[in-house]
Parts: C-alpha cells; structure tokens; sequence
C-alpha cells in the first residue's frame, strides 16, 4: 500500500450556521492524481482552502503528510504548492521577477538557470519571459504559475479548476505535465466542475455533492475513468 | 428624461443598501446641523456680549466726573467689533484678530486679545464651524458616497449592458450626477437655515442667496469632481485613491502652501519694526504735551500774528489746546500713514495666498464665504480704520475744548490748583456712539467677484472634465 | 539574517509599483517644502530680532541723550524684549503666530502694554501655516492610511491571496515585513529634510532625536493600528476602500472631531477673566490717581514698596515719582484679574495636553511644539520675562528717582538688560 499523503476525516465546516462540509472522508496516495469534482457550491473550493488552512473545520481532521492543517499550517505550507483558478501574478513584475520574488518568499534559493528550465518545461514561449506580466494571456499566467509550483519542488500539489478558460492546445500540454509529475511522485489533489476534464487526467474521482462525498470513481490499470458513468452520476445529482 | 430619473433613483437604492455611503450622508448632515446650532449660538453670544460692552464703554466715558480734558484723551474709550450676520456660518479671521480696541490720544493700539490667543490650541487645524465643515469635509463625504458610483457599474458589467441597451452615456452620467448632488445638498441644507436665519438677523437677502448660491457651486464643483475621476477609473480602488489623494491636495495641502508661501514671498515688517520708524517721523513733530517743544514755534507765531498779541498768554485762546490740537493732527497723519502701509503689506500676503484659489477649489470658496460674510482681512481693516476715525474725532474734540473752554493760566497752573483746571462733565458728550457696520452688500458683492470667478472655472474644468470622461468611456 | 533578507526582498519589491515611489517623492518634496519654509521664517524672525536690536539701541542711546532727568528718561526710552526663535523652532511654528514674540515696553504700567500684541498676518494665522509639524501630526496618518490599508484587502481583490499565504513561509511575516518597509521609507522621506534642516540650523543632537522618536512614534502607531485593523475578522471581508473609509473615519474622529469638542469643552471647563477686563481695571487705576489725592497713590504704592516711605514728599510742580507710583498701583490693582487671566491660559494648555492623549495627532503637534519651544508654555514663560525685566527697570529707576539723583548718562548705560532675561 503506498503512503497517505492527504487525509480527509470527517471534515465539517460551517459558515454562518450554514453546514458546507458535512462529514467529508477520502485519502489520496504518494502519487496520485485526486480530482473532487462537483456542481456549484457543492463544497469544493472549502476543502481545498481547508486544506490551505484558510478555512478552519469546526470538526474532524484534515492532515497532509501527517501533519493537521489546524497546527502545523506553516510546515504544511512548505510542503504544499498551490496552483490558484485565475492566476493574478504581480503584472508590474516579468514572469521571472514573479517566480523569484514567490521563491523568496518561501525562502527557496534558486539559479537563473533552473527558472528558464523550468519556464522551458511549461512551454512559456522565451520572448515573454522578461516582459511585464500585465499582458500575459491567461494560458501564459497560468505557465508561470506551474512553473513555481515545480520549481517549490512541493510534494504535493493543489489545483483549483486548473484547465477552465484554457484553450484545447493548452488543456493537452497541461494534462500531459500532471501526468509526468504524478509519475515523478508527486501528490496532484486538484477540484474542478469539469468531468471530462477529470476523466482525462485523474487516478481517483470524488464526487461531492451539498457538502458530502456522494461517489467515488477509480481509473483501471491502463483506461481512463469512464466518463460516461461519471457524468450520468453528476447530473442525477444536479437534477435532484 | 425618464432614464434620467431612473437611473438617480437606482443610485439611491444602491446607497440604501450599502453602509458605507449612508453612513457617510448621516454624518456628514449631522455635524454640519451641530455645527451649525452650536455656532450660531456662540455667535449669537459674542455679538450679545460686545454690543454690551460698547454699550458699557461708552457710558463710563460719559460719567467721567469733571476733568481736564486732555486727561480725557488719556482715559480714552473702547470700541469693539461686532460680528456680521453670516459669521454664523462662516467666522473668518474673527477668532485670530482681537475684536477690541483700545483708542487714545497719540496712539494708534492695535486690536487686543484674539480668541485663538485663549483658546486651548486644539483647533489650529480643523474647528467645528460650518465653514469648516462644508469647504473641507464635505467634499471628503462627496468622495465616500460616490467614488464608486461609475466604477462600480463598469466592475459589475452593467456599464457594458447600459450601453449596448442603448443607454446614453451623458444621461447616465446626469443621472448620477443629480443623485450626488442631492446628497451635497443634504449637508448644504443646514447653511441654508442659517443662511435663512441670518437673513431674519438684517443680512439682505441678495447677499444671503448668493453665499448659499456660492456653497452650491462649490457641491456642483467636488461632486462633478468625483464622478469625473469615478467614469475614468476602471476601478473602485483606483477611484478612491485618485480622489482621496485629491481630496488632501486640495482642501488640505495647496491653502496651507498658499499661507506659507505668501509668508515667504511677501515678508512684512510687522508692527514693531514699523514703530521706529513712526516713532523717528513723530519726534520731528515735538511733544504735544510740551508747548515750549521748538517744534511748535511756528505754530505760535501763527496765532501771536492772527490774534494780534504779542503773547501766548494774552491769546483769547488756550494755547496748549491748541498744539495738543495741532500736534495730534500731524502725528495721526503720520501715523495713518504706516497703518496704511501696514494693511497694504498684510493685503498683498492675503492676496497671495487667496491666488491660490485658481488652484484649488477650497481656496476659492474661503476666499469667497469670507467676503460675502464680512468676515475677512478687508473688514478687519475696515473696523482698524474706522475706529481710528472715531478716535481721532473724540480726541480733537477734546483738544479743541481744551483750546477754546480750559483757561490757559488754570492749565499752566494746573498742579497748584487742580480744581480750576477742569472742564465741565457735559463735554463728554462729544465722543459719538460706535456701531461697526458689515459692508453693504454691493462692495461685499464687488469684492467676492474675483473668487467668484475662480469658483466658475472650477465649475467649467468640472464640465470639461466629465465631457471628455464620457468621450473616454464610448 | 532571515530578517534582513526578507526586508532588502519586500523593498525590492515594493519599489518596483511606480505609484508607491509617486507617493514616497510627493511626501519627501513636501517634507521638504515644509522645512525650508518654516527655515526660511525662523531665519527672517532671527534677523527681525537682530536689526530690531541695533534699531532699538540707536534709538534709546538717541532719546537718552535729550533727556535731562530719569523721570522723562524712563518715559520716553522704549526697550526691545524678544522671544528667539529655538533651533529646532523651524520644525513646529507653534503658537508663535498668535503669541507676540517682540515687544516693546517702557516704564509705564505693564499691565498696559503686555497685550498689545505685534501678532501675524490674522488671515495667513486662519489659513494655517505648512510646517513640519502640521505634516507630520495630520497629514502623516493619511499617507500611512493610503500606503497600508490594503495590505491584504489589494492582494484578494487581485486574486493572489491565497497563492501568497500558501507560498510565504509565515504569512504573518509577509504582512509584517511590508508594513513595515512601506513606513519605515514613509520614514525616511518624512525625516531627511528634517535632520538636514536641523543642522543647518544648529540645533542640538537631544532635541533633534527626540523630534524624530516623536515622528518615529507617530508612525508606528498609525502602522499598528492600520495592521491590526486590516488583520481582525472584519477587515478580512471588506474590500480596500472599505478598509481606507473605516480607517479615514478614526482619523477624522481623532485629528478633527475630538480636538474640535475638546477645544470647547476646555472653553467651558476653564472660566477666564475677559482680558478687556485688566485693561479696564489698570485703565480706571491710573486715571483716577490723577483726581485722588496723592496720599491714596502713596498709601497703596508703600505697601509693597515700604522702603521709600520717607521720600514721598510732593513738589509744587508734577513729580514723576508719583507718576509711576500710581503706574505701579494700576498694576497692582490689576495683578489679581491678570494673574488669573493667565492662570486660565495656562489652565487651558494643561486641560488641553491632557486631553490631547486621546488624538495622537494633537498629542504628536503638541509634543513637537513643546520640544521647539513654540507651545503656548514658551510663550507664557516669554511674557514672564518681559515682567521680571519690566520689574528690573522699575529696581533701576525708582532709587534714582526717589533721591532724586543728578541726571547721568553714564549712569543709563546700567540699564538692565533684556538679554539676561530672555532665558528661562
């Protein structure tokens, strides 16, 4: 059995005596590549910013690595790299400037060179690697983005509806990236309303539904998740 | 017109539901009413006050028993400043200026004990008079209920729905527009009582009007400002900062720059350096207390020659009334002189400093309220002049009761016998009664006109500002 | 070591944002506008002193010479008294737009003379003046408001928040760490004109640094109270100019509400002599001892001045020693109206450094005018000077007025003077 790197146990959490995790259990292995998947509102962004330590359960346990998001946030957050849904860099800064001021702050030391391999490995094209972020497209925000998330040399990585306003061109470079850092080891936990989308690159599917985890799909050794039963399961949810 | 209408109301509607701009109307009203009661009563008060104190003054001056007269001239006589009608709203120099004079003979004093001088210090920078309030934070409360009053619509995406509707730019603009002016107006709507008050209280009406028409140039002004600034940001955030950054250069900054630099620009000698030199011009003309003072020869020949006599002591009249007469003359001619001097010193830095109102609309509108409210340099000049003009009256009575009814061989004698040196008590009667009068209101009307006009390009850079920040939008 | 890394990284970083860098220029340009023009006053207050100095001399040693009895001596010779300017009076003009600083006075009664006042432009006094003070005690809460206040609120509003929180090694750090650069230049602009101002004009190390812990003082509190605020559960929901309104309405309430009502509280609180009144009572005094009978000016004058009582014999013509006997009565009879007149000033000062803890921004003007010698204190001591050397004048003449001694220039040339009085 390989390591539990994310656990989820029981998490609940409320806002405003409104329940919005009820009971939430899962675990994600060394590895993997975990997507939760989920209508509006059901409950995604809260785990993942439970997991984050910016929302706090009012029960049960959320741990990465061992350690409980409510007391060893900032170990975690060493650990952690964190890929946001609209990536809003610093646009007075290059994408250099961006991704050396964000190592800094997480007090990682690193070459120029091992920044330009990196940019080089997400595909930024060169010519945009100096200039000002504030005209990069969103794909290009998005590279940057990855960029320092591999460059963290995080354990474990969190997207947050990674692909949405991507081209097709995009989604395929992305996908195929994940794929390659998943087999490197790392730990890919990432939430999204877009079942095709998790049918393509997930090794496991939650699907969470008004705050409970209502199914879980699993990939076979060398096919994809059925996308059909998944998406039937989503939308019997949506339409109840 | 409709859409117009509409889109004002939405405005409201859209206050109604956000704290921020409610907050920031109900305070801004309820200070400005504060203020407004609190003022008029303090004013209600000094105006009460120094009216009763002229009224005292001159009566003890009346009941001053049997005297020599020039002893009368020594006595001297209090005249006090009372304030104008609209000081109410707007106090002006007042509290920095004394609004007491001391008046007698051979001195010009200048006015003693300033309110600011008693004061705790507290209020160096802000006060809570309405003229405060309305030219300094009102505009800041205009920028915290409308900063985000285009932004917000263009943030929300419904700017792009408006328009692709069909919307036109300059109506939805007016519209809001029309919706922050009311809310100006609210705050506006205690001056006006006052205003109104005042106006009961024997200001004209015209004048009146035209310091509330003044205030609503001056909302007309900040709110056009800041949907200005609000239709060409493209955010919220950026709007704020733009007019807030704004809001501290102009009510706060440039005034103070102004007085600074016309301190530096136009340095005055002050009062105490004057004196020497008035002093130096006064010991040319002799002592009038001296009537053997070489200075005064001349005058005496003149009288020996007119009268026929060969001596003073047979002159039919008192000569020594007659060189306080001649000598008083000469030394007030000497000393008008520098006091003109001086106002014209203290003007020129005022009028710097007032320049800087083609900088900022604050400036403008102070300028502005304290010349329509008499409360200004001018009438503080005009109150030193005309107190002068009193004083010089009662004290060449004296003199010349002095000359023509004090026997000249009783005033040489008048340390032997101090009886006979004396003058009846009717005499007294001569010192008129001191009431100063604010301007009439068409010299207050004529002398605000340059900030007038300050105000109505500010008003016009207003129009500018928002034309071209409808062409940007579309 | 960490700490100095993240500093040099957050100043890097922060002075790449143009309008930070804006903002920093246009504080240290007024800065420094406000130094060289309270400068450029202190300078023309010096040499106003000094040319007034000479001026006065030439003129006494004129009148003097004319003279041939101490009595028209003292009546007719003026003497300058002044208040110099301190070192650092550049930094915080103070009350010495309302307060006299020169005056002239002569042997006659003081209470007469002390309120004339040689007062400022009134209209330039009721604008205000742009000094060193006035930026750092109102205008600084403002620009740490527009630099701090959204720390945090700009970095949600622009999506990063969480990427920021999540990547920074201690968040809190982060927060701290750019608050702290962004005052810390606020600072730095703020403090340069002023040290160079301070040594060109000379002032000491002691009063010089301890304006600058005041303006260090200043700045750390509004820096705290901007970071608490912006950390609480509240702030975190608003946006920025939520943030900077709730922010600009402490600062209302502290340098423009509660300074405003204390002023009027302190008014109610302290009841003052009308200071017409003193003039009033010392006018009536000296007038009517024209009319009274010698004796009543003598009987009150020996009271306080029993060493005279064998020379009050009246010639058959006027004596001055009566005159300014019955100059020393009308101060006498209205010491009482005029000590209490300034025991309210004084009151008043008191009430008002107290109350001032509770508007840090009158607390921060207050101490710095304090520290400049330009608070209402210095001009009170000033106005003490002025009677302890109009006292000294009066030790002067009477022994010779009472002997009657023979008129002697060289005798004048011991008159007191104001100098050794202009220390406190």
């Amino acid at each position: 059995m390989q390591k539990e790197i994310i656990v989820a146990s029981s998490l609940c959490v409320r806002f405003n005596n409104q329940t919005v995790l009820d009971d939430v259990s899962f675990k994600v292995h060394e590895g993997e590549v975990f997507a939760l998947l989920g209508g509006n509102g059901a409950g995604k962004s809260t785990t993942l910013k439970t997991f984050l330590g910016t929302v706090l359960p009012v029960s049960g346990n959320a741990s990465i690595l061992d350690m409980s998001v409510t007391d060893e946030i900032d170990s975690i957050r060493r650990k952690v790299a964190y890929l946001p849904e609209s990536v809003t860099l610093y646009g007075h800064l290059s994408g250099i400037e961006n991704i050396e001021y964000f190592l800094s702050l997480a007090q990682i030391t690193c070459s120029t060179k091992a920044i330009e391999e990196a940019l080089k490995r997400v595909a930024l094209q060169e010519n945009a690697w100096h200039r000002a972020m504030s005209n990069y497209s969103k794909g290009m925000r998005q590279k940057v983005a990855i960029a320092l998330a591999l460059l963290r040399n995080a354990p474990v990585l969190f997207l947050d509806e990674p692909t949405s306003g991507l081209d097709p061109n995009a989604i395929d470079e992305f996908n195929q990236l994940i794929a390659t850092l998943a087999a490197e080891g790392t730990t890919v936990f990432m939430v999204t309303h877009d079942v095709y989308g998790a049918c393509q690159i997930a090794h496991r599917i939650g699907l969470l539904d008004n705050g409970k985890i209502v199914g879980m799909f699993e990939r076979g050794e060398s096919s994809h998740i059925d996308t059909e039963s998944v998406h039937s399961a989503f939308s019997a949810r949506n339409k109840r | 017109m409709s859409i117009i209408s509409q889109i004002t109301r939405d405005e409201w509607r859209f206050w109604k539901r956000t704290k921020i701009a409610t907050t920031a109307l109900i305070i801004g009203t309820l200070l400005a009413l504060i203020s407004a009661v609190v003022n008029t009563i303090e004013m209600e008060h000094a105006t009460h006050e120094r009216e009763h104190l002229q009224h005292t003054s001159e009566s003890r001056f009346l009941e001053q028993p049997d005297r020599h007269p020039h002893r009368m001239v020594h006595y001297g006589h209090y005249v006090f400043r009372a304030p104008s009608p609209l000081s109410i709203i707007e106090p002006g120099v007042d509290a920095f200026t004394g609004t007491s004079i001391f008046l007698e003979g051979h001195r010009q004093n200048s006015a003693m004990f300033s309110e600011q001088r008693q004061a705790s210090g507290m209020t160096r920078f802000s006060s809570l008079t309405p003229s405060f309030l309305l030219q300094v934070l009102v505009p800041l409360f205009i920028i915290l209920i409308g900063y985000a009053s285009i932004t917000r619509e263009k943030q929300a995406g419904t700017l792009n729905i408006m328009i692709t509707q069909g919307v036109n730019l300059s109506h939805l603009l007016f519209g809001k527009y029309l919706a922050l002016l009311c809310s100006g107006f609210l705050m506006l709507l205690p001056l006006v009582i006052s205003a109104i008050w005042a106006t009961t209280n024997g200001e004209s009406v015209l004048l009146t009007s035209s310091f509330v028409a003044g205030y609503v140039l001056y909302i007309l002004i900040w709110s056009g400002l800041v949907l200005a600034v609000s239709a060409m940001s493209k955010k919220s955030s950026a709007s704020f900062a733009i007019l807030v950054g704004m809001w501290i250069v102009f009510c706060i900054l440039i005034p103070r720059i102004g007085s600074s630099s016309a301190a530096a620009l136009a340095p005055s000698l002050g009062k105490l350096e004057a004196d020497f030199a008035v002093l130096e011009e006064l010991r040319k003309l002799g002592d009038g207390h001296n009537a053997a003072d070489a200075a005064f020869e001349q005058l005496k020949k003149n009288l020996l020659a007119k009268y026929e006599v060969e001596k003073i002591e047979d002159l039919p009249i008192n000569f020594r009334g007659s060189v306080a007469q001649y000598s008083e003359k000469k030394l007030t001619s000497v000393l008008n002189q520098f006091a003109e001097k001086r106002m014209e010193e203290e003007l020129s830095q005022a009028q710097i400093a007032r320049q800087f109102g083609w900088l900022t609309p604050t400036t403008a509108i102070r300028s502005f309220s304290m010349m329509i409210a008499g409360t200004s340099l001018e009438t503080h000049h005009r109150f030193l002049r005309e107190a002068e003009n009193l004083r010089f009256e009662f004290v060449q009575s004296l003199n010349k009761i002095h000359q023509d009814t004090l026997d000249y061989q009783a005033d040489i004698n008048r340390h032997n016998d101090d009886k006979a040196a004396r003058v009846n008590a009717s005499n007294w009667q001569v010192l008129s009664e001191f009431s100063f009068k604010p301007d009439a209101s068409t010299v207050r009307l004529a002398s605000s006109t340059p900030y007038l006009i300050q105000l109505v390009l500010w008003g016009v850079i207003v129009i500018f500002g928002l034309r071209f920040a409808v062409r940007r939008i579309s | 070591m960490k700490f100095f890394s993240n500093i040099t990284r957050e100043a890097r970083f922060l002075f790449k944002q143009k309008y930070l860098v804006g903002i920093l220029t246009a504080v240290f340009a007024l800065s420094l506008f406000s130094v060289w023009s309270g400068l450029s006053e202190m300078q023309t207050q010096s040499s106003t002193i000094e040319r007034l100095k000479e001026k006065d001399r030439v003129d006494r040693e004129n009148v003097l010479a004319k003279q041939s009895g101490y009595g028209s001596a003292a009546y007719y010779a003026f003497h300058l008294t002044y208040s110099e300017p301190s070192n650092l009076a550049f930094a915080a003009i103070g009350q010495r737009d309302v307060f006299p600083w020169k005056h002239r006075i002569r042997m006659l009664a003081i209470e007469g003379q002390i309120y004339e006042t040689d007062a400022d432009n009134p209209e330039l006094s009721f604008l205000g003046r742009f000094d060193f003070a006035f930026l750092v005690s109102v205008l600084l809460p403002l620009f740490v408001i527009l630099l701090l206040h959204d720390l945090r609120s700009s970095e949600r509003e622009a999506g990063r928040y969480d990427l920021l929180i999540t990547t920074a090694v201690k968040q809190k750090y982060l927060w701290l760490t750019r608050a702290f650069v962004l005052s810390a230049s606020l600072a730095l602009v703020l403090l340069v004109p002023f040290v160079i101002g301070a040594v060109i004009s000379n002032a000491s190390f002691v009063g010089t640094s301890l304006i600058v812990l005041v303006v260090f003082a200043h700045i750390v509190f509004w820096t705290l109270l901007i970071v608490w605020y912006t950390s609480n559960k509240m702030a975190l929901k608003q946006n920025s100019t939520q943030v900077a309104s709730a922010l600009l309405s402490v600062w209302l309430m502290v340098s423009v509400l509660i300074p405003a009502t204390t002023d009027v509280a302190i008014d109610k609180m302290v009841t003052s002599p009308n200071g017409g009144d003193i003039l009033l009572v010392q006018r009536e005094a000296v007038n009517d001892a024209w009319d009274l009978p010698d004796s009543v000016t003598w009987d009150a004058f020996l009271a306080t001045h029993p060493q005279w009582k064998n020379y009050t014999d009246m010639g058959l013509t006027f004596e001055w020693k009566w005159y300014y006997a019955f100059q020393q009565v009308g101060d006498q009879k209205a010491s009482e109206l005029s000590e209490k007149y300034r025991q309210a000033t004084l009151e008043k000062d008191t009430l008002a450094s107290r109350l001032a803890l509770l508007s840090p921004p009158m607390l921060t003007q207050r101490l710095m005018s304090s520290l400049a010698e330009t608070d209402t204190q210095a001009a009170m001591q000033y106005e003490q000077n002025i009677r302890a050397y109009h006292n000294s004048l009066r030790h002067f003449y009477y022994p010779l007025m009472f002997t009657r001694a023979e008129f002697s220039l060289d005798k004048m040339s011991e008159l007191p003077d104001f100098s050794q009085f202009s220390k406190k």
